[in-house]
């Protein structure tokens, strides 16, 4: 009876208790997850990364740089991104780091049109940006750019998958969607040294969004209607990863070359077993060290620095020289 | 019995519970929970109107997206392209401005002459597609007889496809910025970004549409029971038809939004716009089954895991952790506003 009449306005302590449980949870989630610097030191910095997306190798690893770069400069870093490789995502990330007001904000920049404008919102609010990997149209508005030059990289790959098939035979482009400012170089510098080599087809450009899973069945649907594909470049982690599962799928692993850009530990496992044969491994390590030491240097001197485009480099690893140490240390982390 | 009321007590929250959408009070205190708590936390970090201003607009589009979705999930329904069809939209209206605002060469070099011309025509231009891929849903479910989830399944991926066909996969470059700095990013009255103007006038109609019209009270009806509805004299089939075309509509209005806030159609995004929407109307108290719902709730609905991702962010949450906690959060909501209803609905 008393159940029957309770569904006025009251809580039951039942759900009240609820409430409250998540309520704390939240908070604790909050406190904890926040880690230290809270308000530490006057002195101390504070710096937001924003990647483009979470759980990417190649964005863990930047971290693990980045973060080495602020312990040592006394900063405090944190880190945050969007689970998908987008404006729409990352847009939000980007307006709530604003409003935590830190001094500068390393972002890579998920679309070269549509982030202009957050950016542009953070720069009007006295936040140093620096742009990390991928780019804006607009870049002079931020105060300097960090990252591959990606253009000199697909130029490297292309060279070394026109190597990996005798120079001739077909070849395709698996890239992760259009308007990303790196994977698009990359593409540009790969068709540019494949047009050197007549005996090359070029059976143009497939987009996985950045899943590897995409990656995979357009490599195995290509091989399917093209069973004499010799060559594929997937352009970043996801794409490299996909091409190799798919490669491992149909068993042709010994008659299609993959040439990958990035090395995360998959890719490094890939490249063992035989499913890759090279990988032109970016210095994101590098990258994010670099960002941070620039960012702060300008926060203590105010100078601008000299060089407001800073390109690090590249190192191709294949299944002879993965475990030399000059190689080794650029392989990606997925943990730092 | 210390439960039992005196009729007073009884007709005093009958009234209450008569106000359109006061049926989702109970989110909206969670949602206010989360505000009290993260300001605690974060002090005028999170608790400042600039920082609440920011979560809208970045809500707007999907705010849209869960007021069209309402009515059809109200109607027993489901509307899984509307992801898609804000990108379509976006890609049409794009391309409309581009190729109206003036010649190839004069946009390849940032001019837009016509733009006063282009730009309107461009986002009509999103506006109907938007409508016209509602009308092909409702057509899906109510001629060919598709349960709504198959139906709008399909169209999910004829309309994603058609945007990538028609703009090759790219993001549409060359959209004159005057419509970023016209309706995007610009504020009416100083303060108010035109997209939350956008969004608070389509709450207002959607509110007075549902609870204060014929169309509303249809809406429910069918959603209740179909067969009754139609014994009673409800064109169904033509309500239905109206509801898709609702949804259609308001998705091809945040692609225009989209477009304004980014000046670029984007085509690989909005991926998973359909579930937030889903989720943010089912948070919100609306029924899957039908019947049941209202719009203030999809607001709140929208707005909890959007203030709980800001909230994360300004405290520095690790991004894992806050998909964990997004998800707890919401079962939870969901879990204690349904166990209120079933017991109000065993007097």
């Amino acid at each position: 009876m008393s159940k029957a009449t309770k569904g006025g306005r009251r809580i039951s302590r039942r759900e009240f208790l609820g409430v409250a449980t998540a309520g704390a949870g939240v908070a604790f989630l909050g406190a904890c997850g926040g880690g230290g610097g809270q308000g530490g030191g006057g002195e101390s910095y504070r710096l937001y990364l924003i990647v483009g997306v979470t759980g990417d190798e190649f964005y863990t690893t930047m971290e693990c740089g980045a973060q080495a770069a602020a312990k040592e400069l006394g900063a405090d870093l944190k880190v945050q991104g969007p689970e998908e490789f987008s404006a729409a995502e990352q847009t939000p990330i980007l307006n709530a780091a604003i409003q935590a007001n830190p001094d500068a904000i390393l972002i890579a920049a998920t679309d070269v049109t549509a982030m202009i404008a957050p950016i542009q919102s953070a720069v009007n609010q006295d936040i140093t940006v620096v742009l990390v990997d991928t780019t804006i149209k607009k870049e002079e508005i931020a105060l300097a750019k960090v990252s591959s030059d990606n253009v000199l990289g697909g130029r490297q790959a292309g060279e070394a998958l026109a190597k990996q098939i005798g120079e001739e035979g077909k070849v395709m482009v698996i890239s992760v969607k259009p308007g990303i400012s790196t994977t698009d170089q990359r593409k540009q510098g790969f068709e540019e040294a494949i047009e050197k080599y007549p005996n090359i087809q070029y059976l143009g450009t497939e987009y996985c969004n950045d899943d590897p899973t995409q990656a995979a069945s357009i490599t195995t649907s290509t091989l399917r209607s093209n069973p004499d594909l010799k060559g594929i470049f997937g352009a970043n982690v996801f794409s490299g990863q996909g091409a190799g599962t798919g490669v491992r799928q149909t068993g042709k692993k010994d008659e299609v070359s993959v040439v990958a850009f990035d090395a995360s530990p998959t890719q490094v496992e890939d490249l063992r077993r035989g499913n890759v044969d090279a990988l032109i491994a970016q210095h994101p390590n590098d990258i994010g060290n670099t960002g941070v030491r620039i960012a702060v240097e300008y926060l203590k001197s105010e100078e601008e620095p000299a060089k407001k485009q800073i390109t690090t480099g590249f190192t191709t690893a294949t299944r002879e020289n993965l475990d030399k140490p000059e190689v080794k240390k650029y392989l990606y982390k997925a943990e730092c | 019995m210390a439960d039992t009321k005196t009729p007073q007590e009884e007709s005093r929250v009958g009234r209450l519970r008569a106000i359109p959408g006061f049926g989702s009070a109970f989110i909206f205190v969670i949602l206010a929970g989360l505000v009290v708590g993260f300001s605690i936390m974060e002090g005028t970090a999170f608790l400042s109107a600039e920082n609440f201003l920011t979560v809208a607009v970045d809500a707007s589009e999907l705010l849209l997206l869960a007021v069209g979705v309402t009515f059809v999930i109200i109607t027993a329904g489901i509307d899984l392209s509307v992801g898609s069809v804000l990108v379509l939209s976006s890609v049409i209206a794009a391309q409309t401005m581009v190729a109206l605002s003036g010649t190839p060469e004069q946009v390849h070099s940032y001019k837009f002459p016509n733009q006063e011309v282009g730009i309107p025509l461009g986002i009509a231009a999103g506006l109907l597609i938007g409508l016209a891929c509602g009308l092909i849903n409702g057509l899906l479910v109510t001629k060919l007889k598709l349960t709504p989830f198959i139906a709008t399944l399909g169209t999910l991926g004829i309309f994603l496809g058609t945007a990538e066909i028609l703009s090759g996969g790219t993001n549409v470059p060359y959209v004159p910025t005057a419509v970023q700095s016209v309706i995007g990013t610009r504020n009416l009255l100083g303060f108010l970004p035109v997209p939350i103007a956008i969004g608070m006038v389509v709450v207002i109609l959607a509110i007075l549409a549902l609870h204060l019209t014929q169309f509303g009270r249809y809406t429910y009806a069918i959603g209740s029971n179909a067969e009754a509805a139609r014994r009673v004299g409800i064109d169904v089939e033509r309500h239905l038809l109206k509801v898709y075309t609702l949804s259609g509509f308001l998705a091809g209005l945040a692609g225009v939004i989209d477009l304004a806030r980014f000046n670029t159609a984007s085509v690989g995004a909005h991926t998973l716009d359909n579930l937030a929407a889903i989720s943010a109307v089912v948070i919100g108290g609306t029924s899957l089954f039908g019947g049941i719902g209202t719009i203030v709730g999809s607001v709140v609905g929208t707005f909890i895991p959007a203030v709980l991702r800001n909230g994360f962010v300004i405290a520095g949450v690790q991004p894992f952790w806050q998909e964990i906690a997004i998800g707890i959060v919401l079962i939870l909501a969901v879990f204690i506003d349904q166990r209120r209803r079933s017991a109000e609905e065993r007097m």
